[in-house]
């Protein structure tokens, strides 16, 4: 019986900071074997270490389809995140994964999909656009409305403009008032607004909503005006978690272990569970 | 026909088996007033009557307090994970009470659901549990309400019952029990009498019901507002396992190590973003009493509570599952 908790070695291949907080990170196994054995599925999450300070949940922000690495991104926060902040290349770091279920992109064949986020929520919808993008041909418009307080906090800012080029592909950037920069040519308001007035093609669609809890408030409304059903609302929970693995006991949404059952949900799926999220 | 022992059989029993080096947890006074489990040095330190529950329980033989999942080592850019060697020591537990021994068959569930904990599974294949029948219970026991009892057998590899002038009946439920005091016991006509269990209940079903809708009720602050949140419930609880990860070291060496944690502190919901979940201790009261006659029994088909009594009894407000519960049903559906 292995060890579920000791974590496979990475090495970091390259870090990219995307705001004054924020930093995205590339690794691969130091392992060849585990390497060429690894696979996830977008949505899903890891456990990223930095031995003698500890282990975090992040979403595994690659694409699927991306062989030898995976990806994840940090907003400098506590104290792991705070030690990855020092992270270089070369550098190694733990992780454990893939845990938890996935974004059923199987099942978005054909439809028209909406992601929506907000800050630092773009990595766990970045993995999901770029399998769509991977595979433009199964998927109908594809609109993405992300916003941030200010312009700068805008994380991915150089993906936003290679995404913008695919067909039928939409990018609606936004900023709370006030943080917008001279230059700044997105919209000004909040994402919720925003996206009320983006006039996105929401017949036979999808939505991934991933941002902070006020900001996923009140988008519902909006994607329910706009004709979308509970079933075909999605997002991801963030519960804290420290084992991933269903026993530590800390991310259960009352019978729900969001570490196994989730953390991708659907808003009919949410509504049947106790609010503790 | 039953099968005795004598105490001071018992005692050169023990005796034996530290001598071949196992660990042996027995019920130990260690003051006036308080009985704990502790592995025992001697044969004549522990108790085999003349108290209700220890304080603690011995959960922590399968799964302790504190433990070391893995080592590492750092060297410039190289770095070593040197896994904990599993246990190896075969642990005897002598004198449980019956409430106890009953929560390793629940705990399993969690710890072997769709992946399996190595180091627990390991230490729950080398313990041997030999429970001791209650003849006395105290205010705060409630196991009949749970499907316990005085001399339940669930969770134990052999039970075994005071006669009085120093002699005890050994009933074996398992091979391991057999193998126990296979050759230790006579054989006797004297069979212990059936002891009626605590007149403290609670309505377990009608506690289940009112949980499929209870969850948003404002009673909760009421029914637990004394709480301090200091966790003493969790910690001797048989039946609570929820645990913390962190690392203990330096950026040269150390390791990760996991110790147990409890859902009534501020902290175990707490996101890096600042949003808490569960930000009140009312929340955090309500957590506990859905994880153990809710959560758990929707997931594993079994209540995560032996009715011990422990929360209650260790709790410094004497809040506990039982008064919540109480409280509860005395509001109605």
């Amino acid at each position: 019986m292995t060890n579920i908790y000791q974590p496979d070695l990475m090495e970091v291949l390259d870090v990219q900071q995307q705001t004054a907080d924020v930093k995205s990170v590339r690794v691969r196994f130091r392992d060849e074997a585990r390497s060429d054995d690894f696979h996830f599925r977008v949505g899903q999450f890891g456990m990223f270490s930095l031995f003698g300070y500890g282990e975090s949940t992040f979403n595994i922000c690659s694409s699927s389809n991306w062989k030898d690495f995976v990806e994840f991104c940090f907003r400098r926060t506590g104290r792991v995140t705070e030690a990855l902040w020092s992270l270089e290349k070369n550098d190694t770091i733990g992780f454990r994964g893939p845990y938890g279920n996935s974004y059923p992109m199987d099942k978005w064949v054909g439809k028209n999909l909406i992601f929506i986020g907000g800050g630092i929520a773009m990595p766990p919808l970045r993995c999901a656009i770029w399998y769509a993008l991977e595979n433009r041909g199964q998927f109908g418009d594809i609109t993405i409305v992300y916003g941030a307080r200010r312009a700068q906090d805008l994380v991915f800012r150089k993906e936003l403009d290679r995404w913008a080029e695919y067909d039928r592909v939409r990018v609606v950037r936004c900023v709370d008032p006030g943080g917008e920069t001279p230059d700044w040519t997105g919209e000004v308001g909040f994402v919720p607004a925003v996206t009320e007035q983006a006039q996105i093609p929401a017949d036979n669609a999808v939505a991934l909503v991933i941002g902070p809890p006020v900001m996923i408030k009140f988008t519902l409304p909006v994607l329910a005006k706009m004709g979308l059903a509970d079933r075909d609302i999605y997002t991801s929970l963030e519960n804290r978690m420290k084992c991933g693995v269903g026993k530590c006991g800390r991310c259960n949404c009352g019978p729900v272990y969001v570490c196994k059952e989730g953390p991708v949900f659907t808003l009919e799926q949410l509504k049947a569970l106790p609010s503790d999220y | 026909m039953s099968q005795i022992i004598s105490q001071p059989a018992i005692r050169r029993l023990v005796k034996q088996w530290l001598r071949e080096g196992k660990r042996v947890v027995a019920p130990v006074q260690i003051r006036p007033d308080l009985v704990s489990y502790q592995p025992v040095r001697s044969a004549d330190q522990f108790l085999l009557d003349g108290f209700i529950r220890p304080l603690n329980s011995i959960k922590e033989v399968v799964f302790p307090r504190h433990e070391q999942l893995f080592q590492y080592r750092v060297r410039g850019k190289q770095i070593d994970l040197l896994p904990a060697p599993l246990p190896d020591i075969e642990r005897i537990v002598l004198a449980a009470r019956p409430c106890d021994a009953a929560a390793l068959p629940i705990l399993d569930h969690v710890f072997n659901w769709e992946s399996r904990d190595a180091a627990y599974n390991q230490r729950r294949k080398l313990t041997t549990v030999v429970a001791l029948a209650c003849m006395e219970h105290d205010a705060h026991c409630f196991c009949t309400s749970l499907g316990g009892g005085p001399d339940d057998t669930r969770g134990s590899d052999a039970l075994l019952f005071d006669l009085g002038d120093d002699t005890l009946e050994v009933r074996c439920v398992t091979d391991k029990g057999q193998n126990l005091f296979a050759g230790q016991t006579e054989s006797s006509t004297r069979t212990a009498p059936s002891v009626p269990g605590p007149e403290r209940q609670a309505d377990l079903q009608q506690v289940g019901q009112q949980l499929e809708q209870a969850f948003e009720r404002s009673d909760w602050a009421a029914w637990t507002n004394r709480c301090l949140g200091c966790g003493a419930c969790a910690f001797g609880c048989p039946a609570c396992h929820c645990f913390d990860m962190v690392d203990e070291g330096g950026p040269t060496c150390g390791a990760r190590v996991r110790n147990w944690d409890a859902c009534q502190f501020g902290q175990f919901t707490l996101h890096a973003s600042g949003h808490n979940p569960r930000s009140a201790q009312s929340q955090r009261q309500r957590q506990r009493i859905y994880h153990k006659f809710h959560v758990y029994p929707q997931k594993f088909g079994e209540l995560l509570c032996t009715g011990c009594g422990n929360c209650t009894r260790n709790c410094p407000v004497s809040l506990g599952v039982l008064p919540v519960l109480e409280a509860m049903q005395a509001e109605g559906a």
